[in-house]
């Protein structure tokens, strides 16, 4: 499985913040997605409302995961009745081994990949490579990224990050074309390459954006046309799968081709839908010879387990929560150090992989909501993060991961809030504490507290009132000579 | 106060109040937010209607109180009754007082920030605006993606401040850019952060919260 | 017809995890309520006949529609008064860009239109793209390759969305309206659905229909191949062809 980072997102973002041509790019791209998601949705575009699509789909989707154990069965019957192959992992490691598997039987030297989240998450370019098998990505983005040895940066742009220049030494190290500031022209060196790629490959590998469990299709969303050419040019289509993908009925894709590209890059559609769900019949004229399907859990369990988490599995992977996020804006998809990013890799990551290790991401979010708003199956982000934060703080995955700070923090905190007479003594105690460090009603530092010196490094911390808004209420109200309790003495 | 009195409001202010416990609950420490939120609830379920002045604390008293107690039915009940009967202030003076002028006054320019629980949890937009629309000598200028969060997020701003004062660097723009020499916003959280970076970098603007404005009467601003 | 694949060894474990996951001990033996799986093939009919009669009743303002969104999506669009119009329309298109390796498939559409005289008096011969018995898979991805213009029909088209649904087949290659760098599109007027929904539905009946002999596979292709993925830039013309062309007859 690809390694997980996420315990260094507070160096790895502040690196993020700190890489200027980075903050240019995330400005430049997110205000491009953003404007046109909205440009979309407010224009007219049929009988039903956006937010009614909205509500359908989320119930679509949640009544799928409730009856998952039913319709995974309908996809493999429907599949193995279309002569399709269906398998089923239960992790990363066994969903490796079966595409190794299938790949060393048929002797494949070349593998053609079109953009699949899933195998990010298996990390099966690598073992192919060790396997002295060639996987050649062939998404744009995807190619660029694989070229300079990196992951992607968003979900549906995954090279954004990088300029025209770096694209062009990257194809002149690797294509040995030369140097150009022509994106047109870096396109051209790409697909012809790529070109001989699909010619020369035994095998193309892909995701699945949804897979009806009725017929056994298996819808692709691209807009390049490598999604097409995988499942056209090779002689064996392998389609890897999370186990959640599933829409029961093929008429439901009319509703979730809606709510995709435009939530994803603001387009009515994309360009290309590619729908399979075997292999070729014996009069095409082309198109691969065998079909597999793989279905693969890889800790997608620990997410429908929880009756709270299940939600998280109605994503549809169109990326407008991390495009909104402020967060995200601001850091880029990096620092979360996994698959997945944004709001919602904050929300997967922890349950998927390890939650000591993905502790931060349930904090790294300001809880304003703006994702819970555009998510086009309604998944309520911000509720998800703060049911797992309480796993974290208070233990429930059988390990503390807050720090001792913020345990004393809240430890007083707590003693306090529940007695307005113990508040009164802990504020005057505060008085006492922040008093040297005060000017003119503000505090510039707070040394002792390194809990509250972060704040204190950019911003003034509000000194305390010299006195209580409580004591200040029963001063006035003495002078006017009402009750404390507000019923004004007549 | 002020204000609410002015507008012949029979206001209290129980004394033994303390806090609706999102700072816990936020933080994931939902036992101790819980104990906190059953003191709110103590306090205020007596009450004939309470007003809030912050968006965050009404909509975890509103909302979230719901899913901090789902397997406490006792409580949960106690809960959304004093969930209904709970306004923040600019929603309680405009829609259950019915009035959008309380009589203040003052002059010059002010831009609005959404608070993000205000606009997102309570759908709370038009209210504040209409208050600040009343206020003698004031203009509401908009700025720019008003509705965007401010990086505040109470316990984000001290464990990633770097983040948080990245996304507060873009209000600040947005609010120097609007010309106005006041911001108003209806959430202490927001409040402390913009305010706290206003002053640190010398920003000739205010920081106020809505209550603040409605209380000038145009003789201290 | 080839046996149907077994079950995977691990199929039975997993789905009882699942299962349990879920907090259940036995399997569903009832199709969960999903108004669109229930419907059977007579219900199905039904349905498609009254969408059928509704899209011939609106076939006009529909192909307006087609024509609207085609365009507003990257399409270049003609329309074409009749067959002889459309292969005419077809040769010029061809000659303008400069063609000289024509391919297109085997499709009724062109019975009814002659592309192949049309070119031929401009001096493009075009060459079917289909397998024969003389071309093997890697000859005929090499010719679909070479070409620098596909011609192909469509099975339905798509006004909402300007999608044109093309179902390969016999005689119906997927690589001739994928691998050259232009394309067009021959659209008859009775091949043109109001929506999605539509489209669906009807494909849903077909397969009901064929009765396990249906195809496999089928694409929408929507608009000229498109990337974004440097800089934000939009370019045209990356996997697919970047120059499409709807000729729509009516």
């Amino acid at each position: 499985m690809a390694e997980v980072k996420s315990a260094e997102f507070k160096k790895a973002s502040g690196r993020a913040l700190r890489d200027e041509k980075l903050q240019h790019a995330l400005e430049h791209v997110m205000e491009h997605f953003v404007g046109a998601r909205a440009n979309i949705i407010e224009s007219d575009f049929g009988d039903e409302s956006w937010e009614s699509m909205r509500t359908r789909a989320a119930a679509i989707k949640q009544s799928t995961l409730e009856h998952l154990d039913y319709y995974l069965d309908m996809v493999d019957k429907s599949v193995r009745r279309n002569g399709g192959h269906v398998y089923f992992a239960d992790d990363a490691a066994q969903a490796n081994a079966i595409v190794l598997d299938i790949a060393k039987r048929n002797g494949v030297k070349t593998v053609i990949k079109s953009k699949s989240m899933v195998s990010e998450e298996m990390g099966v370019n690598h073992i192919l490579e060790r396997e002295g098998i060639e996987p050649v990505e062939t998404d744009l983005g995807e190619y660029i990224i694989q070229l300079a040895g990196e992951t992607p940066f968003h979900i549906i742009a995954p090279a954004m990050h990088k300029t025209r220049q770096e694209v062009s030494s990257l194809f002149q190290e690797w294509l040995k074309t030369a140097p150009t500031q022509d994106i047109k022209r870096l396109c051209v060196y790409a697909r012809d390459a790529l070109r001989e790629k699909f010619a020369a490959a035994d095998m193309g590998i892909s995701g699945a954006n949804f897979v009806v469990a009725e017929t056994g299709t298996v819808c692709l969303v691209t807009n390049e046309g490598n999604g097409r050419m995988t499942t056209s040019a090779p002689r064996i289509h392998v389609v890897l799968a999370g186990m959640e993908k599933i829409v029961p009925a093929i008429e439901d894709l009319a509703l979730f081709l809606r709510l995709l590209p435009r939530s994803a890059t603001g387009q009515r559609i994309t360009s290309y839908n590619t729908f399979v769900g075997g292999p070729r019949a014996p009069s095409d004229e082309d198109g691969p010879e065998e079909f597999h399907l793989v279905f693969v859990d890889n800790g997608r369990l620990n997410l429908l387990r929880d009756e709270v988490m299940r939600e998280a599995l109605r994503c549809i992977r169109c990326g407008a929560c991390l495009n909104h996020c402020p967060v995200y804006q601001k850091i880029g998809g990096h620092a979360y150090g996994w698959v997945y990013s944004g709001p919602i890799g904050a929300v997967v990551t922890p349950p998927m992989t390890n939650m000591k290790v993905a502790r931060d991401l349930p904090y790294a979010s300001t809880l304003c909501g703006t994702c819970k708003d555009v998510c086009p199956v309604k998944i309520d982000i911000p509720r998800l993060l703060l049911h797992l934060r309480h796993k974290v703080a208070e233990g429930a995955l059988g390990e503390r991961s807050t720090t001792w700070m913020e345990r004393l923090f809240v430890g007083q905190w707590h003693g306090a809030m529940r007695n307005r007479r113990a508040l009164e003594g802990k504020a005057n105690l505060g008085r006492l504490l922040t008093r040297p460090f005060a000017r003119g009603g503000k505090v510039r530092k707070l040394p002792f507290a390194p809990m509250v010196s972060g704040w204190t490094a950019s911003r003034d911390f509000p000194a305390p009132a010299p006195k209580s808004f409580a004591r200040l209420w029963r001063e006035e109200l003495a002078q006017d000579n009402v009750h404390p309790n507000g019923m004004e003495q007549r | 106060m002020k204000v609410l009195r002015r507008l012949g409001v029979d206001v209290g202010f129980p004394e033994d109040q303390t806090c609706c416990g999102q700072i816990a609950f936020n933080g994931g420490f939902r036992s101790h937010a819980a104990d906190v939120a059953k003191h709110f609830l103590d306090v205020f379920e007596n009450e004939e209607q309470v007003v809030v002045p912050s968006g965050s604390c009404a909509s975890m008293i509103k909302v979230y109180y719901r899913e901090l107690f789902e397997d406490d039915p006792e409580t949960l009940e106690r809960a959304q009754a004093v969930g209904e009967k709970t306004r923040e202030l600019s929603d309680y003076i405009v829609n259950v007082v019915g009035t959008s002028d309380v009589g203040a006054a003052s002059e010059g320019l002010v831009t609005y920030h959404d608070a993000c629980h205000l606009l997102r949890e309570l759908r709370i937009k038009e209210a504040p605006r209409d208050l600040i629309g009343g206020v003698r000598g004031i203009e509401l200028q908009e700025m720019e993606d008003s509705n965007a969060c401010c990086g505040f997020g109470g316990l984000f701003s001290v464990k990633f401040p770097e983040i948080s004062t990245a996304i507060l660097d873009e209000k600040l723009k947005n609010i120097a850019e609007s010309g106005a020499g006041a911001v108003v916003a209806n959430d202490c959280g927001c409040l402390m952060h913009i305010r706290g970076a206003m002053e640190r970098r010398g920003m000739n603007v205010r920081a106020m919260h809505i209550a603040e404005l409605l209380a000038e009467d145009g003789t201290d601003g | 017809m080839a046996p149907t694949p077994e079950e995977h060894p691990n199929k039975a474990a997993f789905l009882l995890r699942v299962r349990s996951a879920l907090g259940r001990t036995e399997p569903i033996v009832h199709m969960p309520d999903h108004p669109s799986l229930k419907s059977n093939a007579m219900r199905q009919q039904e349905k498609v006949r009254t969408i059928v009669a509704r899209n011939e009743a609106r076939r006009s303002p529909t192909l307006d529609r087609l024509a609207r969104t085609a365009a507003a999506a990257s399409w270049n669009v003609r329309r074409a008064g009749d067959a002889e119009e459309a292969a005419s329309i077809v040769a010029e298109i061809a000659q303008q860009s400069g063609v000289k390796n024509l391919v297109r498939s085997a499709e009724d559409v062109f019975k009814r239109v002659n592309i192949d005289t049309a070119l031929r008096s401009v001096g493009v011969s075009p060459a079917i793209l289909a397998s024969g018995r003389s071309r093997s898979r890697g000859a005929l991805r090499d010719m679909a390759f070479r070409a620098d213009m596909g011609v192909t029909g469509v099975s339905y088209a798509i006004a909402e969305t300007a999608s044109c649904a093309v179902i390969p087949r016999k005689g119906v290659a997927r690589l001739a309206s994928l691998a050259p760098p232009r394309l067009i599109l021959l659209i008859e007027p009775e091949q043109v659905l109001e929506t999605l929904d539509d489209f669906f539905a009807v494909t849903r009946l077909n397969r009901m229909q064929a009765r396990g002999r249906a195809t496999n596979y089928f694409n929408f292709i929507s608009g000229p191949s498109r990337t974004a993925d440097i800089e934000q830039t939009l370019t045209i013309g990356v996997h697919g062809p970047g120059e499409v062309h709807m000729v729509i007859l009516g």
